[in-house]
C-alpha cells in the first residue's frame, strides 16, 4: 500500500469493517456445542475449587493468610489446563478441517488475502482465550480480597498466560495448514497433546514463582522489565514468524513465498543479534551471545531442508516483480523463491552469524565457549551444506520429473542414513559398542559432537569441506544458470477486465 | 470474457484425471461439460476455479493465468460444487454474508447484494435456517446463491441440477438462460443430458481425462449423429395398414431400420430434409392416412451413447 492508498484508508474510517473471517468464525464459535460446552465446564470447576476452598476454611479455626494464594494457584492450573490444552487444539483441528488436502474449504479461494485469513484464524483464537480469561477473571481478583497473591501477580500472570496460549494458537494454526494427510496431522495432534502438557507445567511452574516473589515487589526493579521485554519480545517472535510460515503455506505455489519469509527471519535475526550485543555489552560476559548463534543455527539448518525443497522454476508473476537493477537484483536472488537463492540466503547468515559471534568471543575474554563450538558451528554447516548439494544434484540428475520437496527429504534421509548405516552393520559385525560410535566416522554429522580428539576433528572438517567442494563444483553449472535466468520477463502483464 | 483452457493436465499419483483437454467459451454462453463418473470434469472444473493446481496446461481468463494470479482469477470465477460443504452452526443469510464480505463487498452494497441473492435464489423466507438442516435442494440453491453474490463473470457449475426436483430444475434452467443473457459465461455439468440440449450452446463430451468430442451442440450433433429418425403415425382406425407401409419404407431408398414401435413407425433416414419431404409425399400419394411426420432429433444423450465407452480411472 502507498502513501496515498495509507491515507484515503484513514480517511475512510467509517468504511473500517472486522475480518470477515473472524465474524463467521465467532458466529459460529458462540453457537457451537464444543466452545460454549467447555466454557460451561470451565465455569463449573472454577465454581466447585472456590466452593471447595471456601468450606475446608470455614472448618479451620485459625485464618489462613495465604488462601488466596492457594486458590489463585489452583485457578492458574484450571485456565492454563483449558487455554493452553484445548484453544489451540479447537483452532487446530478447525483449520485442518477446512485446509483438508484434497477439498480445501471455498473460503481460501476467495478474494481474501492470506494474511487476512491467517489474521483472522488467529483474531479469532484470540478472541475465544479472552472469553476463557475474562470467565476466570472474576473468580482470580476475588482471590486478592482473600490476601496471600497482589493484584500485579494476578494481572502478569494472566498476561503471560494470555501470551503463551495466542503463541500456542498460532503454532496450531501452522500445523493446520501443513498439507499433510489426516494420519500425519493426527500424529501431531498427539504430540501437541503432548507437549502442551510440559507447557502447562512450566507456565504453573513460573506462575509459583512469580507468586511467592510477588510481582509488585519486583516492579521496580530494571532487571524485572528486562526480563519482561526479553520473554514479551520471544513470544511475539515465536507467534510472529508462524504466522509468516502460514501465509506463506496457504499462498498460492506461483506466488513469492518465500520473500516474506526470509525477510522477517532476516529482520529477527539482526534484532535478535542487536540484543544479544546490547547483553554482553551490558554483563561484559561474551557467552550471552550464543543465545543469538545457537537459535541462529538451528532455524538456519531447517531453512537449509525447506530452501532446497523450493522449486527452481520461477513463475511470471515473480519474475515480473524482479528488479531491473544489478544491485537490486543480487539482493533480490537471495531473498526471491528458488533454491539457488535460497542456498545463497542461508549461506550468509551462518556465515555472518559464526564471523560475528566469533568475533565478539574474542574481544570478550569473559567466556566460558571453547574452541571446539567454532569448529562443529563450522564442520556441521559444512556437512549441512554437503548433504543438501549432494541432494539437490540427486534430484536433479536422476528424478527430475518428480517433485522439488524430494531433494529436503534426500538431504534428511542422507544425513540419518550415514548415522545409523555404520552402527547397524558394526551389530551384525557384532562390534557395535560406545567407544565405536563414538569414535570418527567421517561423513556423519552427528558424530562431529562425538569426537573429542583434536586430530579427528581435523579429519571430519578436511572431510567435510572435500565433500562440499566435490558437491559446489557440481551444482555450478546449476547454480550459474539460477543466476543467469533471475530476470525480469519482457512485455507488460494482461489485465484483466 | 474469454475462457481458454490450454493443455491442461492433471495426475493423482500415477492417475492421469485430465489427460491434455483444450476447449474455449465466451461471455454469453452455456457450455456444457459432460462424461461419465471419474471422467475428470470435476478435476477441470476445480482446476479453473482455482482448487486444484494443474500438473501441465493452464486455463486463462482474458490472458489472465489462473495458475499464475489465481487470486486475481478468483475474482472472475465464481464456483458451485456438487456438494455444499458441510459449515455447522451458520445460518444461510450469515454463511451468504460471509462470502459477500469475503469478496469485498461493504456496507450497504453488501446489504443489497445478499438480499437480491437471497430472493434471486428463492431463500429469503428460510434465511435464518442453519446450513446443516438443509434439504440437498436447497443447499444447491445456498451454494448458486454463493457463487453469485460477488456477480462473477465466469460461472463453473459441477451438477447443480443433482438432487432438485422438477420444479427446481426448471428454474435453475431459466436462471442459468438469464445469467447467459447478462454476459456470464457458463460451464456446467450435469447427468442430465436432455436439459443441458435445451440451455447450452456449446459443449465438450470427455472420458477418462480425454476430450472426445467438443464444439457448439449443432456441431456435435451433426458430426456424431449424422443420421436422424423419422415416426410416423397414421389416423387412428388405420394401424391396420402399418405393415404395409412398413413393406413399402424398407423399399423406399435412403431408409434404413424401419421398425414398429408401438403404434407408430419409426425409421432412420440417411438423406436430407428434401429427402423426408420427398417420401412424405409418395406415401400420401400412395393414400396412407398420416397424422404424424415427425423428426426425433438426436439429442446429447444418444450423443455420448454413441461416442463414450463407460471408461472410468
Amino acid at each position: 500500500m502507498n502513501l496515498a492508498g495509507i491515507k484515503s484508508h484513514f480517511v475512510n474510517w467509517r468504511e473500517w469493517e472486522l475480518n470477515p473471517i473472524v465474524i463467521k468464525e465467532l458466529r459460529q464459535g458462540v453457537r457451537s456445542w464444543t466452545v460454549t460446552g467447555m466454557l460451561l465446564l470451565f465455569l463449573v470447576v472454577l465454581f466447585l475449587t472456590s466452593l471447595g476452598f471456601l468450606m475446608t476454611q470455614s472448618f479451620d479455626v485459625s485464618p489462613n493468610l495465604q488462601l488466596g494464594g492457594s486458590m489463585f494457584s489452583a485457578f492458574v492450573i484450571i485456565l492454563a489446563g483449558a487455554s493452553v490444552f484445548f484453544i489451540p487444539l479447537y483452532t487446530g483441528v478447525r483449520v485442518a478441517a477446512e485446509r483438508h488436502v484434497n477439498n480445501p474449504d471455498l473460503l481460501y479461494v476467495t478474494t481474501l488475502s492470506p494474511t487476512r485469513i491467517i489474521f483472522g484464524k488467529f483474531l479469532c483464537s484470540a478472541y475465544i482465550a479472552l472469553l476463557f480469561f475474562s470467565a476466570c477473571m472474576p473468580f482470580m481478583a476475588f482471590t486478592n480480597l482473600l490476601r496471600g497473591v497482589d493484584l500485579p501477580t494476578v494481572f502478569f500472570i494472566l498476561f503471560f498466560l494470555f501470551l503463551v496460549v495466542c503463541t500456542a494458537n498460532m503454532i496450531a494454526i501452522f500445523l493446520a495448514c501443513l498439507p499433510m494427510s489426516r494420519p500425519f496431522k493426527f500424529l501431531f495432534v498427539i504430540y501437541g497433546i503432548f507437549q502442551s502438557f510440559g507447557v502447562i507445567g512450566s507456565l504453573v511452574g513460573i506462575s509459583f514463582t512469580m507468586m511467592r516473589s510477588g510481582v509488585g515487589a519486583m516492579m521496580t526493579g530494571r532487571d524485572f522489565w528486562i526480563g519482561t521485554a526479553t520473554a514479551v519480545a520471544i513470544g511475539v517472535m515465536l507467534a510472529g514468524l508462524f504466522f509468516v510460515l502460514s501465509v506463506a503455506l496457504i499462498t498460492p505455489p506461483s506466488a513469492n513465498r518465500a520473500l516474506v519469509v526470509r525477510i522477517y527471519l532476516t529482520a529477527i535475526w539482526l534484532l535478535g543479534g542487536i540484543l544479544s550485543f546490547g547483553w554482553v555489552m551490558q554483563t561484559g560476559n561474551a557467552d550471552r551471545m550464543t543465545a543469538w548463534t545457537y537459535p541462529t543455527f538451528l532455524i538456519m539448518m531447517c531453512a537449509l531442508l525447506v530452501t532446497i525443497s523450493n522449486s527452481d522454476q520461477i513463475s511470471q508473476r515473480v519474475r515480473r516483480t524482479i528488479p531491473q537493477s544489478r544491485l537490486k537484483r543480487v539482493l533480490a536472488f537471495a531473498f526471491f523463491n528458488g533454491a539457488a537463492g535460497g542456498l545463497v540466503w542461508v549461506a550468509m547468515i551462518l556465515a555472518t552469524t559464526f564471523l560475528l559471534s566469533r568475533r565478539i568471543l574474542l574481544a570478550f575474554p569473559k567466556s566460558t565457549v571453547d574452541s571446539s563450538a567454532g569448529y562443529w558451528f563450522v564442520t556441521t554447516t559444512a556437512y549441512a551444506f554437503s548433504y543438501s548439494l549432494t541432494a539437490l544434484f540427486i534430484h536433479r540428475k536422476f528424478l527430475s520429473k518428480h517433485p522439488p520437496k524430494l531433494a529436503g527429504l534426500f538431504a534428511v534421509l542422507l544425513a540419518g542414513a550415514w548415522a545409523i548405516v555404520p552402527s547397524i552393520g558394526l551389530f551384525f559385525l557384532n562390534r557395535l559398542s560406545w567407544k565405536s560410535v563414538e569414535g570418527l566416522q567421517l561423513g556423519n554429522i552427528f558424530n562431529v559432537f562425538a569426537v573429542r580428539d583434536e586430530n579427528e576433528r581435523h579429519q571430519h572438517l578436511l572431510f567435510a569441506g572435500v565433500w562440499l567442494a566435490l558437491m559446489l563444483a557440481l551444482n555450478a553449472g546449476w547454480f550459474l544458470r539460477q543466476v543467469k535466468n533471475f530476470r525480469p520477463p519482457p512485455g507488460a502483464p494482461p489485465v484483466l477486465e | 470474457m474469454k475462457i481458454e483452457v490450454k493443455n491442461l493436465r492433471k495426475e493423482f499419483g500415477k492417475t492421469v484425471a485430465v489427460d491434455n483437454i483444450s476447449f474455449s467459451f465466451d461471455s454469453g454462453h452455456i457450455f456444457g461439460f459432460v462424461g461419465p463418473n471419474g471422467a475428470g470434469k470435476t478435476t477441470t472444473m476445480r482446476i479453473i476455479s482455482t482448487i486444484e493446481e494443474p500438473t501441465a496446461g493452464d486455463v486463462l481468463l482474458n490472458g489472465i493465468s489462473v495458475c499464475e494470479e489465481p487470486e486475481l482469477a478468483r475474482r472472475a470465477v465464481g464456483y458451485v460444487p456438487d456438494t455444499l460443504p458441510a459449515h455447522a452452526d451458520i445460518t444461510i443469510h450469515e454463511y451468504l454474508d460471509f462470502y459477500a464480505r469475503a469478496y469485498g463487498l461493504r456496507g450497504k452494497k453488501r446489504t443489497q447484494a445478499v438480499e437480491a441473492i437471497e430472493e434471486f435464489t428463492n431463500v429469503t423466507g428460510i434465511r435464518d435456517k442453519h446450513l446443516k438442516a438443509l434439504s440437498k435442494g436447497m443447499k444447491q440453491r445456498v451454494s448458486l446463491g454463493r457463487a453469485l453474490v460477488y456477480d462473477p463473470d465466469v460461472l463453473v457449475l459441477d451438477e447443480p441440477a443433482a438432487g432438485l426436483d422438477p420444479r427446481a430444475r426448471v428454474e435453475l434452467r431459466e436462471l442459468l438462460m438469464l445469467l447467459a443473457a447478462r454476459k456470464k459465461a457458463i460451464l456446467i455439468s450435469s447427468h442430465i443430458l436432455t436439459e443441458l440440449t435445451e440451455i447450452c450452446n456449446g459443449v465438450v463430451i470427455i472420458e477418462s481425462g480425454k476430450i472426445l468430442e467438443t464444439g457448439t451442440i449443432a456441431e456435435v450433433l451433426k458430426k456424431s449423429a449424422p443420421r436422424r429418425t423419422v415416426a410416423i403415425r397414421l389416423l387412428e382406425g388405420n394401424h391396420h395398414q402399418n405393415p404395409q407401409l412398413l413393406k413399402e419404407l424398407l423399399q423406399t431408398p435412403f431408409i434404413e431400420n424401419a421398425r414398429e414401435v408401438v403404434n407408430e413407425i419409426h425409421f432412420d433416414l440417411t438423406g436430407d430434409e428434401a429427402a423426408a419431404c420427398g417420401i412424405l409425399g409418395e406415401l400420401i400419394a400412395k393414400k396412407f392416412k398420416i397424422i404424424e411426420f415427425r423428426q426425433t432429433k438426436a439429442n446429447l444423450e444418444d450423443i455420448f451413447m454413441n461416442v463414450t465407452k463407460g471408461g472410468v480411472q
